[in-house]
């Protein structure tokens, strides 16, 4: 399970962002030393049609991108809303809100502080990362999506 | 004495708004010109130039039988030819649309005939002859009704009402059917999600003023605030206590 005693922070846009904005706060964070994970969510934009008449059809979406972050490239699955981080240490939140004032110019957004993350498996997770499933992958990625998280190159 | 209806309650400029959508003797103001062939295109119903597809012969053939209610109805030019029935469905932002589902079937109802609208919390869809509902979707898309950025038309996975609109001001939608191009809005899909081999072009997105002032929804963070309304309240307040008593003893 993931330890209580790291902090963890939500970082909220007022609109939803463009894979080119995702790729500039990211980028930003990415040098931030202290940052464990970062989960990105907001509403999913499908591969293929999901419902009705045109179901099964190929979906072109401009948010479905592919964004480069550090030296990694990170496939977009999401229109990215809100940001969950873990961090190492309180101290760096100020950081991460200089990031933010820095990309999010165009409108408002909120850095809050609390608990957002999984703490314990669900049942689904046990299901599917079974009784000694890695900690860290808890809540990081959806236990019923074959992709796994993106390992971005840290500092340490 | 003749009945005037009041079409609903209210002070506010959102009141307002539904009154003068509502009543027939208002004319929708004409904000753009979609054509037939693009409104086609869009419905995605049948190729633009092809032949109306019939459910049933034309009314003139297939022999009426002896009924007072259809000599007193005129069919609707759709129904004459004998259309299929088709839709047109609309998912409307809850930031300051210029209509809703409510709003829209109310509208509907007070304006045109032969239709049977369906009413959702986030989609509004319109059935009807085809023909007519070609007609009756160029005015839903050429006039006041419609807004290219806030209004989705979407026949299917209409998701996106009530979310965070995206940073170009458009109102998500999982498919994209249209997108922001040069300041205006292209419809690159049909209302299903079906490529178009053409772009359709729905004008110029409404600037926030212009939506805040035609809007029919309220919300107390970018438009009107229910509560700043009194006469609205007052009538929600007076139809929830009846209801309430309703069964009881239903006096005022």
């Amino acid at each position: 399970m993931t330890e209580a005693e790291f902090p963890q922070c939500r970082i909220v846009t007022e609109r939803l962002l463009k894979p080119e904005t995702v790729e500039k706060i990211l980028n930003k964070l990415a040098v931030i030393p202290g940052i464990r994970r970062i989960v990105i969510n907001g509403p999913s934009i499908p591969q293929k049609v999901p419902y009705g008449p045109a179901r099964g059809l190929d979906n072109p979406h401009s948010g479905r991108a592919t964004i480069r972050v550090g030296e990694t490239d990170v496939d977009l699955r999401v229109q990215v809303g809100t940001l969950l981080l873990e961090l190492e240490t309180r101290d760096i939140v100020s950081q991460i809100e200089e990031a933010c004032k820095e990309v999010f110019t165009n409108f408002s957004y909120s850095v809050k502080e609390g608990r957002f993350m999984r703490s314990t498996p669900t049942q689904v997770d046990y299901a599917k990362f079974g009784p000694d499933a890695n900690e860290i992958m808890l809540g990081l990625v959806d236990p019923k999506n074959k992709t796994g998280p993106t390992l971005i190159q840290g500092h340490k | 004495m003749a009945y005037t209806p009041q079409y609903g309650p209210g002070q506010s400029v959102v009141a307002e708004n539904r009154r003068k959508q509502m009543n027939p003797n208002v004319k929708l103001e004409k904000m753009r010109n979609v054509t037939d062939e693009d409104i086609v295109l869009i419905l995605g119903h049948r190729a633009p130039g092809q032949a109306y597809p019939t459910a049933h012969p034309p009314l003139a053939e297939q022999g009426e039988p002896d009924c007072p209610i259809r000599k007193i109805v005129t069919p609707t030019d759709g129904a004459k030819a004998g259309d299929r029935v088709r839709y047109i469905q609309f998912a409307d932002s809850v930031y300051n649309a210029p209509s809703q589902p409510y709003q829209r079937t109310y509208t509907e109802m007070y304006r045109y005939r032969g239709i049977d609208p369906g009413t959702l919390s986030g989609r509004q869809i319109i059935e009807c002859r085809e023909r007519d509902l070609e007609k009756i979707s160029a005015d839903l898309i050429n006039t006041n009704l419609f807004d290219p950025a806030r209004v989705g038309i979407r026949g299917a996975t209409v998701h996106g009402h009530s979310l965070r609109l995206a940073e170009d001001g458009m109102m998500f939608d999982m498919l994209q059917r249209c997108i922001l191009e040069g300041g205006t809005v292209k419809y690159v899909k049909d209302q299903i999600g079906t490529p178009l081999d053409k772009k359709v072009d729905v004008g110029k997105p409404m600037d926030d003023a212009w939506l805040k002032a035609n809007t029919t929804m309220f919300h107390s963070l970018v438009g009107t605030a229910y509560r700043s309304d009194a006469e609205y309240i007052e009538y929600i307040q007076r139809i929830h206590s009846l209801r309430t008593k309703y069964g009881f003893m239903p006096v005022e």
